[in-house]
């Protein structure tokens, strides 16, 4: 374990970094550069991790005697580094391709999301209205949906499998809440370009939009879902404190999250065919490593700080159950390194998404 | 007439030839062949203000691709299109309706989609319905409409909500015979309208003789002639028939 934890710390955050400079620069890279850029990013993060470590009071490092809570805070703090570093030396060193790109681009998602923001709503309300048009129990169904799902669920996890965590209905409420309105944006975000070929092709609008307007209409539902679970709240008698508030950010970087996440598969979901097959793996994976059924301390060891720090939706989901439940506040550290890399990774899905926006276009 | 509607210099558009890959593909087919298919081979024109230019062609050379990058649908590999800051539509079969959404959503979002605001459309959706004749199909999913209520649907849109350039691709001919005599006069009176810009794609040799003031011919994405709209039709119909 030490071992392993060891070598990723040390090689995963120059690969993601290298990887993540040669994307930005289209894959122009030659041979003898991309050498030099690994290296380079190499020395660099490790000496600004090393240099931080040194900082904070940390003297004469070896892996041996390190801890294992430490060597994950290495190497999340490598991988966050990782992850935002080749984006600020683009900037600064190379103009002409990120700070000009940013300038324009992000100029032009300004434009473009207050030019289409009514479509949006309108495209959101409508899909809303179709959904319950025919059926005889009309919005209802947005209420008695999700608690059918949390009964299933707190059924089959709180007797059969027995946990027994305080409050298990609304803990299993706001795991699957936060879940399903992940899990239906990531999977349709795949299908978005190929399902909506019919106005893609005959009509220019940004293409995030679309995604925007589903988010749109999945939040609507995860709203509703709150108040659910407010109301419960107050039925069970679960003491309220000030906490409650940092709902707000926390919801806030599960919509940028998702919608990183969203655009950079839409791009892909156009090209890779069996796209959906393995998100719908994955996700389904996910789910499992995320506990919205049971809390992360049912994993092993080191485990169970390693996925509640790096998998985004087990900290989001956990940070939402402590404001709520528990009366305390998220870390700080993991929620802010998880909104830069949201932001960055937001940053390049957008971008990618208008640099390819004609090919989707002629697609038919 | 005399000002500037629409420059298109020197523009080029390719379609890259590629299929949808998979994963299985990708891993051992490496290197894929990126063919380039030029539908559109450095075509410089322009069009005055209020003036009607017909296009023809034979089919697969490139007059639809034309009219959806003048549209905006997408931007041309080479050159450029400077509608001056104009409002622009098409009108093509099928224009994009959600099909699980009723006509009457459908009419506002692509309404919207123009560049029209809420209100705006709102303020037409009525006229547009009476127009298209549909009646109580208008709340029904699209999915559930003939292909001739699907394309007067389309046209009554564009048709009612009025952009400064109009892009008619070949539906002049869509509906009942009634419908088409309804069609071609709304699309007469937008003509004769000096404000309004036209671009019309067709077959038909009287429509594009009656309507037209200039014709653009287009061979294999080039440019063959354009001029008088008797002159480049006689060539054509010689150049077809031979």
């Amino acid at each position: 374990m030490f071992i392993l934890l060891g070598t990723a710390a040390t090689l995963l955050p120059p690969l993601i970094a290298w990887g993540e400079h040669i994307y930005l620069k289209h894959g122009e890279v030659s041979g003898k550069k991309r050498i030099f850029y690994f290296l380079f990013y190499f020395v660099f993060l490790h000496t600004f991790i090393l240099g931080m470590a040194f900082c904070q009071g940390v003297r004469g490092l070896t892996i041996r005697t390190m801890t294992i809570d430490y060597e994950i805070k290495h190497l999340g703090a490598g991988l966050v580094c990782a992850f935002i570093a080749p984006f600020f030396y683009c900037f600064i060193f190379e103009t002409d391709i990120l700070a000009a790109g940013v300038k324009g681009y992000g100029r032009r998602v300004l434009v473009d999301i207050w030019k289409y923001r009514q479509y949006v709503v309108r495209s959101a309300r409508a899909h809303l209205r179709e959904e319950v048009a025919n059926s005889y129990l009309d919005w209802l169904w947005w209420v008695i949906e999700p608690l059918c799902m949390m009964m299933i669920y707190t059924l089959v996890f709180g007797f059969l499998f027995g946990s027994a965590e305080p409050n298990f209905a609304i803990f299993v409420f706001i795991g699957l809440t936060m879940w399903t309105f992940f899990s239906r944006n990531v999977s349709y975000g795949v299908t978005t370009i190929l399902a909506n070929r019919s106005i893609v092709t005959r009509v220019y609008l940004p293409k995030y939009m679309l995604l925007i307007s589903q988010m749109l209409l999945n939040g609507f539902k995860m709203l509703i879902s709150f108040g659910i679970v407010f109301f419960m709240m107050l039925l069970f008698r679960v003491p309220m404190t000030c906490h409650i508030v940092w709902v707000i950010p926390l919801i806030f970087e599960l919509f940028l999250f998702t919608f990183a996440v969203g655009t950079i598969l839409m791009h892909f979901g156009v090209y890779v065919s069996d796209l959906s097959y393995i998100i719908g793996i994955v996700l389904n994976m996910l789910m499992y490593l995320s506990g919205v059924f049971y809390s992360m301390e049912r994993f092993p060891e080191p485990f169970d700080v390693l996925l509640g720090k790096f998998n985004p939706l087990a900290f989001l989901m956990n940070s939402t159950r402590d404001a709520l439940l528990y009366g305390s506040m998220p870390e700080w550290s993991v929620y802010f390194s998880w909104l830069c890399v949201s932001t960055v990774m937001a940053c390049i899905g957008l971008y990618t998404i208008y640099y390819n926006e004609n090919a989707y276009a002629k697609i038919s | 007439m005399g000002e500037c509607a629409i420059d298109v210099k020197n523009v080029s558009i390719y379609y890259r030839i590629l299929n949808g890959t998979s994963v299985r593909k990708s891993v051992w087919e490496k290197k894929q062949r990126n063919l380039m298919h030029k539908a559109i081979k450095g075509l410089s024109f322009s069009v005055n203000s209020g003036e009607v230019l017909g296009i023809v062609g034979k089919n697969g050379s490139g007059k639809s691709t034309l009219l959806r990058s003048i549209a905006g649908i997408f931007a041309p590999n080479e050159g450029v299109i400077d509608l001056h800051g104009h409002t622009v539509s098409l009108m093509a079969l099928g224009i994009g309706f959600i099909d699980r959404l009723s006509g009457r959503e459908n009419i506002v979002l692509s309404g919207m989609l123009l560049g029209f605001t809420e209100q705006e459309v709102e303020d037409k959706v009525q006229e547009i319905i009476d127009f298209s004749e549909l009646g109580e199909f208008i709340d029904r999913p699209v999915a559930t409409y003939s292909s001739g209520m699907y394309s007067k649907l389309a046209f009554a849109i564009t048709a009612m909500l009025e952009t400064d350039i109009m892009l008619v691709d070949e539906v002049l001919s869509v509906g009942d015979s009634r419908f088409q005599q309804k069609s071609f006069t709304k699309m007469r009176d937008l003509i004769m309208d000096v404000n309004t810009t036209v671009l019309i794609v067709s077959h038909s040799m009287e429509t594009l003789k009656e309507l037209c003031d200039r014709i653009l011919w287009i061979h294999d994405g080039a440019m063959q002639e354009i001029g008088e709209t008797e002159l480049v039709l006689q060539h054509y119909a010689e150049f077809m028939n031979c």
